[in-house]
């Protein structure tokens, strides 16, 4: 008996540490979240092209489209338009495309379309950019004026960084006059960036004009200019108007350069608007979305990898041992009576269909019915099998009635009963019979309130979101429930309902003291 | 939360087995699984008691098909009173006892008339497995009526008294005389609504009783007193309660007799997992004295003995007998 206390023990213990130490990887090393509230936002972009063709010229429509290089993941691309050719190119780090047609005429409308989301990786990759640039020639007013402007800029910065972000600060003094000068009264943030370079080109310090999107959902949207420079080890990024460095987490960058986003050739009046909403996903359904653009490995051998179909089975599926473990608590340790062992656990499962309040009320109007059906079969002496099956019968029937009658009174609730188990139902009743023949019928109301309280139980913690997410994210989680039932499989203590039943001692006791 | 605990301790302290306890450290761990059709089953029981000499009821015939159900005539018919019996039973159910006949119909042990049908309807439904542990197809035995001896007239309400013992690897630990009320329909079974009344081992006289886990001292139905009362030849008791351990090899059982008035005492059936209410009919937890049995067979062990039946009768009467009323 000592050797099987052992044995039991390293084999609750082994348990125990590998469902701990598989779900313990799984969070911390693979970064499974722990909840499905994690989720990820997922944007949806649409940008709109709309243009006027001219009748019988071929149409050619370039427009820039988001580079995607290593901030975000593109989970679906497409171009939607009508009889025209697309084509995407890469040409110095930003992305083109080119919708083409040999004629066209009217209103034309093209369609981008972009969803992606923040790539999960932290590790950037190397980044490279021209550090040194010639300088723009410049003569008469503009040149003293950029001198004027350069000389307190070169006094006040001490690297490129500063002297970048001095820069943008004088150009957005606008009461100077040497600015005013180089502006010429144009102080659109085009024109800004335009004098920045201008000045910046005259230091040699190189300047990419930028061209962003603010993910942010449901607001009308313009391009957004940011200037940025490389420091020969990052790109470091300027807002024009503001000298604000650094971009900001929501800002997807569209292209680079100084083209404008979009060229359009045997047409007129171009317009590009911009539609942007979120959606948020489970972060784990989004790493297998992403599979193959991101490390989801760890996906590979789970049960996500299955088809959708079996995994909402296994949703179910996986539940059932949290269920049969509530049993095994009520039974066990706290004493309460049930009909049969796992019919609890049958029942809990039917409600899934029906819902907790619907399902008891209908287990109880089924179970009486029967009951009273069975009570009269008893009359006619009929032989085991010959009066199951007529129970049975009465309990399909019954639910049909229910159904039709519940269809009729518009409650569509009463509809989903069609697939409460119908043989659990017989069984219950001939068991419950059986009981309440033998045991009497207040025993009978005791075993069949105890059912429907664990059916209940095992119902409610069989259908928390979070631990379905939690059991079938993590299904090691189980080994450690088989230890917890395998300790229970020694446990030698009192039952809840033992102390009450052996009152009779206790109180004895008492009074003899 | 704390009341429980204290209760907990209270059990504890005295002894009391759980039916977790009872099922892990007695029924798993003394009784083989492969033993049990021997006791699961009344007519395997029956032979063998038979072949070893040990009493029981007389047997007058088994059914193990419908199509046999017709020769019920055959056992039936000579007798005025008889059992029917599922083999298979558990708890008392699906007994028939049928005690003698008014025109062509049975009366049962509570007065109501059966015919013929209903009879053979019994029969059938045992067959088909109704009253069986397991559900399954099981057969009807056709049994001896045991008719209980007149001492148990004052303190019992019709149907058949009788004696549960339970038996620790050949050593009875503790006994109980159970009285059939009004309310168990002639039946002993305890969870039906009969009476346990403790009984002392050594002298087989009668202690408290329980019914429905209360603590009484009268029958209710007959308002005797049930304590004080002598049950005789309990010596024949104790013997053929200790000799059942030979009989099926099961190290924890409650053995069921009977006392007929002509016969003496007779086995009804065995028990292997015997329920636990005993103990408040003996005032008494079966833990302590499970214990010392335990703590002796290691003595035993190690001095490499055994014990005969009345050895181990003597033993358990010198250490658990003698209890004050």
């Amino acid at each position: 008996m000592r050797s099987l206390n052992l044995h039991l023990k390293i084999l609750i213990a082994v348990l125990v540490l590998l469902g701990a130490g598989i779900t313990g990887y799984q969070i911390f090393v693979l970064g499974i979240p722990v909840s499905e509230d994690e989720t990820d936002d997922l944007w949806n972009i649409d940008a709109k092209v709309a243009f006027i063709a001219t009748p019988n010229v071929p149409v050619k429509v370039q427009m820039y489209v988001p580079p995607l290089a290593h901030d975000f993941v593109s989970l679906n691309e497409s171009f939607i338009s009508n009889n025209y050719g697309v084509n995407v190119n890469r040409i110095d780090g930003n992305r083109k495309v080119t919708w083409s047609a040999r004629r066209a005429s009217g209103n034309q409308t093209l369609y981008y379309r972009l969803v992606l989301t923040k790539r999960y990786s932290q590790d950037k990759p190397k980044v490279k950019g021209p550090v040194f640039r010639d300088s723009v020639p410049l003569d008469g007013p503009e040149k003293v004026a950029a001198d004027a402007l350069l000389a307190p800029i070169r006094q006040h910065s001490a690297d490129v960084e500063t002297f970048i972000g001095e820069t943008i600060k004088r150009v957005n003094n606008l009461n100077d006059d040497n600015v005013k000068l180089l502006l010429g009264g144009d102080s659109s943030p085009v024109h800004k960036a335009r004098v920045i370079d201008l000045l910046l080109s005259v230091a040699h310090v190189p300047l990419e004009r930028v061209h962003t999107l603010r993910l942010v959902a449901n607001m009308p949207q313009v391009p957004e200019l940011w200037l940025r420079s490389f420091n020969g080890n990052d790109w470091l990024y300027f807002n024009p108007e503001t000298g604000e460095q650094g971009l900001p987490a929501d800002r997807l960058i569209w292209w680079t350069g100084d083209d404008n986003l979009v060229a359009v050739e045997g047409g007129k009046k171009v317009l590009v608007s911009f539609t942007l909403n979120n959606s948020e996903m489970n972060a784990i359904r989004l790493a297998k979305l992403t599979d193959e653009n991101t490390d989801a490995d760890f996906l590979e051998y789970s049960l996500y990898s299955l088809p959708l179909q079996t995994q909402q089975t296994f949703m179910i599926m996986v539940m059932i041992p949290i269920g049969v473990w509530v049993i095994l608590i009520l039974r066990n340790l706290i004493g309460l009576q049930t009909l049969g062992t796992f019919t609890p656990v049958l029942i809990a499962l039917a409600f899934r269909e029906t819902q907790l309040g619907y399902g008891i009320a209908l287990f109880s109007l089924i179970t009486a019915l029967g009951l009273s059906l069975r009570s009269y079969l008893e009359h006619l002496k009929l032989q085991m099998l010959p009066r199951l099956s007529v129970v049975l019968t009465f309990v399909v029937v019954m639910i049909a009635t229910i159904s039709l009658l519940s269809h009729k009174l518009g409650l569509e609730r009463g509809l989903s009963v069609a697939l409460f188990p119908m043989v659990i139902l017989t069984m219950t009743i001939e068991r419950l019979s059986i009981t309440w023949e033998e045991r009497g019928g207040g025993y009978a109301m005791k075993v069949a309130a105890g059912t429907l309280l664990a059916a209940s139980l095992a119902h409610i913690l069989m259908s928390v979101p979070q631990m379905i997410y939690f059991v079938f994210t993590f299904p090691a989680v189980l080994l450690i429930l088989v230890g917890f039932m395998l300790a229970m499989g020694r446990y030698r203590g009192y039952r809840l309902s033992e102390l009450i039943r052996f009152k009779a001692f206790t109180q004895d006791n008492e009074a003899g003291a | 939360m704390f009341a429980f605990l204290k209760t907990w301790k209270a059990l504890q302290a005295r002894g009391i087995m759980g039916i977790n306890r009872r099922n892990a450290d007695y029924v798993l761990k003394y009784n083989d699984r492969r033993l049990y059709p021997g006791v699961d089953d009344k007519i395997t029981t029956k032979e063998r008691a038979l072949a070893a000499g040990i009493h029981v009821p007389d047997l007058y015939g088994v059914i193990s098909t419908e199509k046999q159900i017709s020769r019920l005539g055959a056992f039936i018919d000579a007798r005025d009173g008889f059992v029917i019996k599922p083999a298979q039973g558990a708890g008392g159910d699906g007994i028939l006892v049928i005690t003698d006949r008014f025109e062509d119909h049975y009366r049962t042990v509570s007065g109501s008339l059966l015919s013929r049908a209903d009879l053979e309807h019994q029969i059938s439904s045992i067959l088909t497995g109704l009253y069986s542990l397991g559900g399954h197809r099981d057969r009807a035995l056709i049994e001896y009526r045991v008719k209980p001896d007149p001492i148990f007239r004052a303190i019992s309400y019709e149907g058949v008294p009788d004696i549960r013992i339970i038996v620790l690897m050949g050593y009875p630990v503790m006994a109980m005389l159970r009285l059939p009320t009004r309310q168990s329909g002639g039946k002993a079974n305890l969870h039906q609504g009969a009476i346990g009344v403790g009984v002392d081992l050594a002298t087989g006289i009668t202690l408290q009783g329980t019914w429905l886990n209360k603590i009484i001292r009268k029958h209710p139905d007959t308002t005797h007193a049930v304590d004080g009362v002598q049950l005789p030849d309990w010596a024949g008791f104790m013997a053929l309660a200790a000799s059942c351990y030979e009989l099926c090899g099961l190290g924890y059982i409650g053995v069921d007799l009977v006392l007929d008035e002509e016969k003496g005492p007779l086995i009804l059936e065995l028990n292997a997992r015997p329920g636990l209410n005993i103990q408040i009919a003996n005032d008494c937890g079966l833990a302590h004295r499970t214990e010392a049995v335990e703590r002796h067979l290691a003595e035993l062990a190690q001095n490499g003995a055994s014990e005969n039946a009345e050895e181990r009768v003597r033993f358990t009467q010198s250490l658990f007998g003698h209890v004050g009323p």
